[in-house]
């Protein structure tokens, strides 16, 4: 009786200190930020009372909430659609036999391992008009007669955002698939191509069905980082000019510690956590459908 | 021997290819390459209005100048531009320049007595294409009917020759427009800016040679001043003929051109997509060793530094990059080793031990997964405030090892799940209890799961900025991803120390990561799949 008793509370020992650090670190914060949300919060940061609605009532009149929620869409639409097309054609091409591939794929891994503030500052050096390396290559190299202004308006360095958003979200992508890629079963290529099937048909009857289940991952997962993404943009061009490029994530981050506008901040983090849930509702569904199949 | 007939019958075909490429190549460097205008005389004529007296009697002047040009036999033509302005008084005064332009056109050909650089590049296009339809006859000659798999050493090596020859002249064509772009824009405004100080005379001699037949003399930099070009196609149209050759080249070598196009195409894309990949990697060399001046050089005047400082290194050490380095190695340390503990335990429970509640953990796993602690900034500072751990690097550690966890045990329950338990029983029948069998003999088998799953742990925290920069606000507590923007504040960046730190903290993590690359991506999606 005893021993069945112990074997039943074991699992959830081992499971205990996990439980904890989460609760502790990603459930809390969770909560605080849902009760900031509903109360009056001072400039300090100090709780008042319930307000109800309030708090996002002053979120949704901000002048920067439309461009902001836009650009939020814009952001990781862009980002996580051309990275995945992008990622899906690299991971193909590097799954062919082919000298120096292993070099390719140590290359490949560079901009997933560095760190994004290092790489939006790169960047960020790059593409200065007045002194920057892209145009002293390109002059230098003889390609281009002077000098061009790559930055010329911020819907540009909005798009420059979003490359470099891309740059650095392919790495991840490639090798999911190609991890997918990977487990297929050469043998299905060898019965098709007995049958006499096109390179299209292997591709779209084979290869493509047999990725989407890593290529579901990457791209869920894409959206959860990419929507969080702050440092990118922080670096490059802090939301100016007038929060023209802000996406909600430096968005809030600019409301709450620099304008002190700590109400309408919370409201904003928990339309964020919102929106992240339904992602993360959609791909459970996913996942628990899988599972049902198998 | 129908078959040797065939195939002698497309190697007759794929040399005529080579000769009728090589002589319309001729033809096409006899066309006007580029089109320059210079402007041998300028007049400006102040408070002139079109049409009134003035502006009759200052065109007839320059109309007079043009007319001597044309007789000596230049081909001259006038232009005139207006300026309109309002002066202080508040009347409408008006500026009218003439300019006498001179416009001519040099073919391909010419380019080679120039002494160019370019003349150069174009010598070794044109010697390409001739070596490689030599090569051809040489490999084909001798071996017409052979086919392509059985042939000889030696035409199987002119062939192969052939073919790369061609390619070379292909890839030059690109490079005569860049080297001419480069000479006659960026080289002449060096020289007329005075940023480079030798070869002037010597250059300039040569162009005045080239372009004007040796009459500018003294004017040359006037004239090189108002020198305006544009090429007009005509030596790209060597491309066509550089790439019939190729693909005959290829014919004679391989037999089969889209198998050989396609590898080549492969190996194109490859190279181009490393070449784009480590180029933000080569600034970040070449600008943590420059100068400050040549960092901010807005003439671009050098491509690699003219000396290589190693001297920045030392600048940023004296300015704590050591002591961040050392954070971030105790922050990503801690946080990995927390995580792991926290996490080893739970994936072992989710990959044997079967109980109530487990696929809600899972689900739970899963989701919290989506959240970064960037959304919940405000409250996770909230929380540490209360917490007393605000400015900690403990703090840091915990948060990351929290916000890891997910992944961790993630990662570490696919791997615990690909080992057969069987091992583990044989363990616990000799007398193991569980804790014993874990560590003694699963662990150990599970050795590359576990340093994968270490290994991203570490970077994902090392990494880590945002959370960071708002907890942290004494200096000698920033991890190295904070510490690097104290060297760009908003009045100057000093990107020699920003790239020299961003180097040091960002080898020793691209050189782990490489180290995981295999394992990472099969524990990424494996457990994600297989739910």
């Amino acid at each position: 009786m005893n021993k069945t008793l112990q074997n039943k509370i074991k699992p959830y020992i081992w499971l205990l200190p996990s439980i904890i650090l989460m609760a502790l670190f990603v459930i809390f914060p969770i909560m605080i930020v849902f009760r900031l949300a509903f109360s009056e919060v001072s400039k300090s940061g100090l709780m008042g009372g319930f307000v109800g609605l309030q708090n996002f009532k002053d979120a949704i009149g901000l002048p920067a909430f439309k461009t902001v929620m836009l650009n939020t869409l814009y952001w990781v639409i862009s980002v996580v659609g051309l990275s995945t097309v992008l990622g899906f054609i690299i991971a193909m091409v590097l799954n062919q036999k082919f000298h120096g591939r292993k070099i390719a794929r140590a290359i490949l891994v560079f901009p997933w391992a560095t760190s994004l503030v290092v790489q939006a500052s790169v960047w960020n050096y790059i593409i200065k008009y007045e002194y920057g390396n892209l145009n002293n290559i390109l002059l230098n190299l003889g390609i281009i007669k002077e000098a061009i202004n790559w930055r010329s308006s911020y819907q540009i360095e909005f798009l420059w955002e979003c490359g470099v958003g891309i740059f650095v979200t392919i790495p991840f992508v490639a090798f999911c698939v190609l991890s997918g890629l990977q487990s297929i079963d050469g043998t299905l290529y060898e019965a098709a191509d007995i049958d006499g099937a096109s390179y299209w048909d292997k591709l779209w009857r084979i290869t493509v069905p047999l990725v989407k289940p890593s290529l579901t991952v990457s791209t869920v997962l894409n959206i959860i980082y990419v929507f969080n993404s702050f440092p990118i943009i922080y670096t490059m061009t802090r939301g100016a000019p007038a929060n023209k490029t802000d996406t909600l994530v430096t968005y809030l981050y600019m409301l709450n510690f620099y304008d002190r506008q700590k109400g309408p901040a919370t409201a904003l983090s928990v339309i964020g956590f919102l929106v992240l849930c339904i992602c993360a509702g959609v791909y459970m569904v996913g996942v628990m459908r899988k599972e049902e199949e198998l | 021997m129908n078959d040797t007939n065939a195939i002698a019958k497309k190697n007759r075909t794929a040399l005529l290819l080579f000769l009728i490429s090589l002589a319309l190549t001729a033809v096409v460097l006899s066309l006007p390459a580029y089109r320059f205008t210079s402007s041998v005389y300028t007049k400006k004529s102040a408070n002139t209005f079109v049409g009134d007296e003035k502006y009759t009697e200052v065109r007839a002047e320059v109309d007079a100048v043009a007319e001597e040009y044309r007789a000596s036999g230049m081909d001259v033509s006038v232009s005139e531009s207006v300026t309109e302005r309002t002066n202080s008084k508040g009347e409408a005064t008006s500026m009218v320049a003439f300019s006498v332009d001179q416009e001519f056109t040099k073919t391909g050909w010419s380019f080679l007595g120039s002494g160019l650089g370019s003349a150069w590049v174009l010598l070794a296009m044109l010697l390409c294409m001739v070596m490689s339809t030599a090569c051809a006859a040489a490999g084909v000659i001798g071996s017409m009917g052979d086919d392509w798999h059985h042939l000889d050493g030696r035409s199987a090596a002119f062939r192969t020759a052939s073919g790369v020859l061609a390619l070379a002249a292909l890839l030059l064509v690109p490079v005569f427009f860049m080297m001419n772009t480069y000479l006659m824009s960026r080289r002449v405004g060096l020289y007329l800016d005075e940023l480079i100080p030798e070869g002037k005379d010597a250059f300039f001699a040569k162009l005045d040679g080239f372009l004007f037949g040796g009459q500018a003399g003294e004017n040359i930099d006037d004239m090189l001043d108002g020198l305006r070009f544009r090429n007009t196609g005509a030596v790209w149209m060597v491309l066509p003929f550089a790439a019939a050759m190729m693909l005959a080249g290829i014919q004679i070598r391989n037999g089969s051109i889209t198998h050989t196009l396609v590898r080549g195409l492969l190996y194109a894309f490859v190279i181009v997509l490393c070449l784009f990949i480590l180029y933000p990697y080569y600034v970040m060399l070449v600008t943590a060793f420059r100068s400050i001046a040549e960092t901010n050089d807005s003439d671009f005047l050098h491509l690699l530094p003219t000396q290589w400082r190693f001297g920045n290194l030392k600048d940023i050490v004296d300015r704590g990059v050591l002591r961040y380095l050392l954070n971030s190695l105790l922050i990503a340390g801690g946080a990995t080793v927390i995580a792991l503990l926290c996490g080893i335990p739970a994936a072992y429970a989710m990959a044997r031990m079967r109980f109530k509640g487990k696929s809600v953990f899972l689900g739970f796993v899963i989701v919290s997964q989506m959240f970064s602690p960037v959304v919940l900034l405000i409250g996770i500072a909230q929380l540490i405030a209360a917490l007393h751990l605000n400015d900690s690097i403990v703090g840091l550690m915990l948060i990351n090892a929290a916000f890891n966890q997910a992944f961790a045990i993630w990662l570490l329950r696919g791997t615990f799940v690909s080992i057969s338990p069987e091992m583990e029983q044989a363990a616990k029948i000799d007398g193991c209890n569980t804790v014993g069998s874990l560590v003694r003999v699963l662990l150990p088998m599970a050795a590359p799961g576990i340093v994968t799953t270490l290994i991203f742990v570490f970077i994902n925290a090392w990494n880590e900025f945002t959370i960071s920069s708002v907890l942290i606000s004494t200096a000698s507590n920033r991890p190295i991803t904070v510490g690097i923007t104290q060297f760009s504040n908003l009045n100057m960046i000093e990107w020699q120390n920003l790239f020299a730190a961003s180097l040091l903290a960002t080898i020793p993590v691209v050189i782990l990561f490489m180290c995981i690359e295999k394992h990472l991506t099969s524990g990424l999606t494996s457990g994600g799949v297989k739910g």
